[in-house]
């Protein structure tokens, strides 16, 4: 279970600084989908960059962050480097930023492997071709590279380069802004089933609730750097209690009332 | 703002206070010899003689000075006294510790004038010397004691008289070939360094940008030609070109300023056009000529503003091209004679055998204030480029 | 006299043997005062069909007209005089503001170029901005940087609205906004609307053109699906994309239902261009539908309803 317990983050410029998370706590259990919604500058995408510890040089973290009983900020750069992946991995947001665009999708998939696992490269194409097939794309995308897929296909091979080294938890951060309406139901399904299939603890960022409805077990609503208020989905959208979420569902459900 | 940090914009201020106002603290003009010629600087020659100036006023008719030191190496004597009644005796003395001798005698005349120079043939005659002796140890025969008096039969009504005995030291840099205080030319040749870096570099910023901005907003023909022009600038060799029209057009600053900017616009205009090209096809710019703006309102008020930032940082940079280029022409002689450049200096210490005679206080200064001026601007432009370029920018907050 | 109009519109580019077609026969008819919603997702000839109307693109065959006028062939002055009537609002609002500008000053530009005084252009300015919820001092930011996706966004919309267009042609404008901010623009557009400006939507958010326009039209891949009242399309959506369109819509607490499986078989020329990937294809199909009238209002192109 990731446990995240009072994680605040300040981030230091050279004219101020910024705190951008206050005070967050948070748990995902393997096979569950949590989606945190917030609006842009609410500290959603630094919650999973301080989880990965992939923050900026210099900025103050304080707090703990349980990966199943060890605190992650507590261990050294090398220790976590062994985690990283293997037990914890990122869909980043955009499939340019998780895809290089020098490198074809099989050897990109295989990489993690060949880095963290310590695999030789047969192996690791092999079970690339095999992650090819799971997040369903044809096996001969293996040779291709990244510009010659759609924004869709891309995705989908950002998540199985995630999914590489086996991880207990993924962590997506909007895997579905600017993709089409369409693409966006299947990459949602995809990652349902993957979720399902592998057990894992699916952490997800966004800041479409109605798309965080329809895929959570339970939503976290962040404003301002602070978890506002966390619960079951359905529970949530039906009766919302703090003064946010409750203008967020109100303007959401206009949209679909009116005419 | 960062920039305040940075140590060249302070040397650079005080270079340019220093290259204003440091040229009224001298009394002298800079062509003027203060000393003869490759004399050491104070600091390097401390047991050289130093400058003697003696004054004979009616008040003071005799001077008296110690002298420690070796013979000098000038001697002069300038004035004029006028007598009421012309005196029976008037003789001008000078007295060595080994006995005494008359300069000049102007016994019976009313009015006189003197101008004595050790080096003139007909002074050493007078002291009974031969034409090409140096009657340098003849004047100053041992260290002691010595004076400069006039001894005449009545007081004069009205005399003045100088003897200048120029030390083998002088300044803070010496002097070069022609006595010039090295001080001070060094201190003028900030001067023209900054002058000719600084407008060559404006102008052929100015000529960039203009270029620049025709060839990649209007593209066609006139992109063509002056993208041609370009690429035949830089592949002609610079220095021998600009050697070829240094001799032809003559020697004066302002063809040198052209000359040097003549051949610097050419990257700017090549950064200018690209950032033009790509910033012609973008959606705002489409959007504004469909409202109808015209060509001189998008250049002007978007174009234009957009290559700025990447221009002071090119200046900045293009300053140490131009003064380097200067101070090479200057070196190979190709310079006005009149102006005082670091690179004329520079020019002149190896025309005039500076290097031979181990005058080294003539070549180092030129030499490193262009190197330092060039650091300078190198910074200077370096910074302002982190700065403006916004890749090399960090995100700020 | 219509605000705008497309006839038999076919649009492709070309790049050495290879063609690519992006649009494919597309006739619409928006009347002054009129709002319609042009709804397709990547690839479907939207921004194309902006384009070829604004006179950027030159049609292929048939013909883009706004205000009757086709601006790809119609002289420079007439040209000026149509695009001065309309307001843009593109898809980026990266690259459609001016980075050396103000925000204020970006907005105040628009009214200067086309009525030259300045004391009414920062009126004008003020009042647009404040409308659109852009903070006092926000104004005298640089549009360089320092803006979120959904400020400059709002700037962009500005810039289009402030010289009062009769139409306004807007790609995906409430793309970048948050779910407060998007009804903000959207009052400021439905504002308008009544006031006569008529306005052509693209989106591929079916929901957002219910809320916001009388009509809308489907567009797959360059090729007209389904045309109608907006309310009636995503309640009642007929042709198979539409109703894929609609339930792959996240809805607030309603769980994702079935998605359309890309098929990916062969594209067969002359077929309709939905069979690859339709749940619900037949023998027809392997014959193209024509987009035609089925009832009051309402057309569509497939075989279920012709």
């Amino acid at each position: 279970m990731i446990s995240i317990k009072g994680l605040r983050v300040t981030y230091h410029g050279e004219r101020r600084s910024v705190e951008a998370l206050r005070g967050v706590s948070l748990d995902v259990r393997q096979g569950e989908v949590v989606s945190v919604v917030g609006e842009s500058g609410s500290g959603k995408s630094t919650l999973l960059f301080a989880l990965l510890r992939l923050l900026p040089y210099g900025t103050s973290v304080s707090g703990q962050v349980f990966l199943d009983d060890k605190d992650v900020l507590e261990l050294s750069d090398e220790e976590f480097r062994k985690l990283r992946w293997c037990k914890i991995a990122l869909v980043p947001q955009g499939s340019m930023n998780a895809l290089t665009p020098v490198m074809t999708i099989g050897s990109q998939i295989a990489e993690p492997m060949e880095v963290h696992l310590d695999l030789d490269k047969i192996e690791a194409k092999r079970i690339a071709a095999s992650l090819l097939e799971e997040v369903e794309l044809p096996v001969h995308f293996s040779s291709r590279y990244p510009h010659q897929l759609s924004g869709g296909q891309r995705q989908r091979a950002a998540i199985a380069m995630a999914l590489a080294c086996n991880p207990n938890y993924l962590l997506a951060d909007e895997p579905t802004t600017a993709l089409d309406v369409i693409v966006q139901a299947e990459i949602v399904k995809l990652l349902l089933r993957l979720v399902r299939e592998r057990n894992m603890g699916l952490l997800l960022v966004t800041h479409d609730l109605p798309l965080a409805s329809g895929l959570s077990d339970r939503i976290a609503v962040m404003h301002d750097g602070a978890i506002v208020e966390e619960g079951e989905s359905l529970e949530l959208i039906e009766s919302p209690r703090h003064r946010h979420t409750k203008a967020l569902v109100t303007a959401l459900k206009k949209l679909e009332v009116e005419s | 703002m960062r920039l305040l940090h940075r140590w060249s914009l302070w040397a650079l201020a005080l270079g340019a206070i220093i290259a204003a106002i440091g040229p009224y603290f001298f009394k002298t003009s800079p062509e003027e010899a203060v000393a003869p010629p490759f004399v050491k600087p104070v600091w390097l020659a401390k047991d050289a003689p130093p400058s003697l100036h003696l004054t004979i006023t009616e008040g003071h008719l005799e001077r008296r000075f110690l002298w420690e030191y070796e013979p000098p190496l000038r001697f002069s004597l300038k004035g004029a006294m006028r007598f009421e009644v012309p005196p029976e005796v008037a003789q001008i003395v000078w007295q060595t510790p080994k006995g005494t001798m008359v300069l000049y005698d102007a016994s019976k005349k009313a009015e006189s004038r003197i101008d004595l120079d050790a080096r003139d043939v007909s002074f050493k005659l007078a002291l009974g010397l031969s034409p090409f002796q140096n009657p340098m140890p003849h004047l100053f025969p041992a260290t002691g004691e010595y004076a400069l008096r006039l001894e005449s039969s009545e007081p004069p009504a009205e005399i003045s008289l100088a003897l200048q005995v120029p030390g083998s030291r002088w300044g803070l840099l010496g002097t070069d070939q022609r006595g010039r205080d090295v001080f001070h030319l060094f201190i003028l040749g900030i001067r023209v360094s900054l002058l000719v870096g600084l407008s060559a570099t404006f102008i052929a910023t100015a000529l960039g940008l203009a270029f620049g901005l025709s060839s990649g907003y209007f593209g066609g023909v006139i992109d063509a030609v002056i993208m041609r022009a370009v690429d035949v600038l830089l592949s002609v060799p610079t220095l021998p070109i600009m050697i070829v029209l240094a001799g032809l057009w003559g020697k004066g600053l302002f063809n040198l300023i052209l000359i040097l900017s003549a051949f610097s616009w050419m990257s700017t205009a090549r950064t200018v056009r690209s950032m033009t090209l790509s910033l012609r096809e973008a959606p705002f710019v489409e959007g504004l000529r469909a409202l109808g703006a015209p060509s001189s309102y998008i250049l002007w008020r978007h174009l234009l503003p957009e290559a700025l930032p990447l221009l002071l940082a090119n200046i900045a940079l293009g300053v140490p091209g131009a003064v380097l280029a200067e101070a090479g022409l200057s070196f190979l002689g190709l310079s006005d004679p009149r102006l005082v450049s670091w690179g004329r200096m520079l020019h002149e210490a190896h025309a005039f055998g500076a290097f031979t005679s181990g005058a080294w206080w003539l070549i180092l200064p030129p030499g490193f204030g262009i190197a330092g001026l060039c650091l300078v601007f190198l910074d200077l432009g370096r910074h302002l480029e982190e700065i403006l370029d916004p890749r090399l920018r960090r995100k700020a907050l | 006299m219509n605000a705008a109009q497309a006839k038999n519109l076919r649009v492709f580019f070309s790049k050495g043997k290879e063609v690519t077609w992006a649009l494919r026969g597309i006739d619409f008819v928006l009347p002054l005062g009129g709002s319609l919603a042009l709804i397709g997702e990547s690839g479907s000839g939207k921004t194309t069909l902006l384009r070829a109307l604004l006179g950027l693109v030159a049609p292929s065959e048939g013909e883009a007209l706004l205000f009757d006028t086709n601006l790809s062939s119609a002289e420079a002055a007439k040209r000026r005089s149509v695009r001065r009537r309309c307001g843009y609002i593109a898809q980026d609002p990266y690259g459609s503001l001016p980075p050396t500008l103000s925000v204020e000053d970006a907005v105040a530009e628009v009214w200067q170029l086309v009525h030259g005084s300045t004391e009414e252009a920062k009126e004008k300015t003020t009042s647009l901005l404040e409308e659109l919820n852009i903070e006092r001092e926000m104004f005298k930011s640089s549009l360089r940087d320092g803006l979120s996706g959904g400020q400059r966004q709002r700037v962009a919309i500005a810039r289009a609205l402030v010289l009062e267009p009769e139409l306004l042609l807007a790609d995906e404008p409430t793309s970048m906004q948050d779910a407060s901010t998007r009804w903000d623009v959207l009052e400021v557009l439905k504002r308008r609307i009544k006031r006569g400006m008529a306005l052509l939507f693209v989106t591929h958010d079916l929901l957002l053109a219910k809320v916001i326009t009388e009509r809308g039209l489907v567009l797959f891949q360059g090729n007209p699906c389904e045309e109608g009242p907006s309310k009636a399309i995503i309640e009642n959506p007929m042709h198979p994309y539409t109703e894929a369109l609609a339930s792959a819509l996240p809805r607030l607490g309603k769980p994702l239902k079935a998605a359309v499986r890309r098929r990916g078989a062969p594209k067969k020329e002359g077929g309709c261009p939905f069979l690859p990937f339709c749940p619900k294809s037949f023998d027809k199909c392997v014959t193209s539908p024509p987009f035609e009238d089925i009832s009051l209002g309402r057309k569509v192109a497939c075989w279920h309803f012709l």
